[in-house]
């Protein structure tokens, strides 16, 4: 069970480490190596909703719309109470409609449940 | 008893910033299409602005103001790779003997008709209105007073002379005699003045000032009929 723990530590020390080099690559605008990095992360871990967001802003800023909002909508599924991750998806939506992409295909995401 | 509680505050730190997750702002270039057809409107011809003759406060300004504002937008449209436009010598050369007037504004039929003489999907024609407008002011500062030997409020009287410009513009489709953008965009500068320098600028010339005004609403036009980039931000999460 410790060895078992050590390993998980370990992946989350891994990929904690490469979303930090990617955010500074991202930061430099080197969208293709964030990319890289990102999906190393989901790789490692497909539940990382953070990395499927970033994910998703880095498809956006390469122009790939569709893996961009596929990449949010995983995100958002993993983590709908996240409000980043609905903040970029609804920009990413309303981008797309405002350039004549079919944004009306993608699905609208529900409202959270009220944590009040 | 007092470590323990030590440690406990230590790891409620710890929880808390394990658990908190830090975001990144980053911009991203999106780009922001064209809002006309461009597949349909490619080419234009841009005509002469004319000078708005029923505004009483508009600036006397030299004849060609209007074709100078004209050239500008030529240069900004052909600096796009989306759009052909007809140079500034072949303009004046195909309306040689024709004056633009303001009622060409509204005969639609007429403006069809060069734009198929220039060989063109789109006549870009417009006018534009030029004035001045000045109000004493007044700036309040502080000076050091030696009497005082402390600072005092102080103020200043000037004038302000604000300049400026609309310009309207319009695209019309040569094929269907149609007005399909009719937009107007006002600039405006000021300057301050002292009595001197104000009086001066009333002499003065100002074909620069408008050239300059002209040149900041035609590049806004330029930008919205032309698919660009812009940046918006979104959220990397650590």
């Amino acid at each position: 069970m410790l060895s078992g723990c050590a390993i998980i530590s370990r992946d989350t020390t891994r990929t904690e480490g490469y979303n930090r080099f990617a955010i500074r690559a991202a930061q430099a605008q080197l969208w293709n190596e964030a990319v890289f990095r990102w999906k190393q992360v989901i790789s490692i871990d497909p539940e990382d909703s953070k990395a499927h967001n970033n994910l998703g802003v880095a498809y956006e800023a390469l122009g790939d719309m569709e893996e961009a909002i596929a990449s949010y909508q995983r995100a958002a599924e993993l983590e709908p109470n996240n409000k980043y991750y609905r903040l970029n998806y609804r920009r990413c939506r309303i981008h797309l409609r405002r350039s004549g992409g079919d944004a009306e295909d993608a699905p609208q995401l529900e409202e959270p449940p009220s944590t009040e | 008893m007092q470590i323990a509680k030590k440690i406990g505050i230590l790891l409620g730190v710890l929880t808390f910033c394990g658990c908190s997750s830090a975001v990144t702002r980053v911009s991203i270039p999106v780009k922001v299409q064209s809002e006309i057809d461009i597949t349909r409107y490619s080419n234009f011809a841009v005509l002469p602005f004319v000078s708005e003759k029923q505004i009483e406060r508009n600036e006397k300004l030299p004849p060609e103001v209007g074709g100078e504002i004209a050239s500008i937008l030529r240069r900004g449209l052909a600096r796009q790779k989306h759009f052909e436009v007809v140079n500034t010598q072949e303009t004046s050369r195909l309306l040689t003997g024709e004056t633009v007037e303001e009622d060409w504004l509204s005969d639609m039929k007429h403006l069809s008709q060069l734009g198929e003489y220039f060989e063109v999907k789109a006549v870009i024609i417009g006018s534009f209105r030029f004035y001045s407008d000045s109000r004493p002011r007044r700036y309040y500062g502080e000076r050091y007073s030696v009497q005082r030997q402390r600072y005092v409020l102080d103020y200043q009287d000037y004038m302000q002379k604000t300049y400026l410009l609309s310009l309207r513009v319009m695209i019309i489709d040569v094929e269907t005699e149609q007005v399909v953008w009719d937009e107007s965009y006002r600039r405006s500068t000021a300057e301050a003045h002292t009595i001197g320098s104000f009086i001066f600028s009333q002499v003065g010339p100002q074909a620069n000032t408008i050239r300059e005004l002209g040149r900041r609403a035609v590049s806004e036009f330029t930008r919205q009929i032309s698919p660009h980039y812009e940046s918006e931000d979104r959220y990397l999460v650590n």
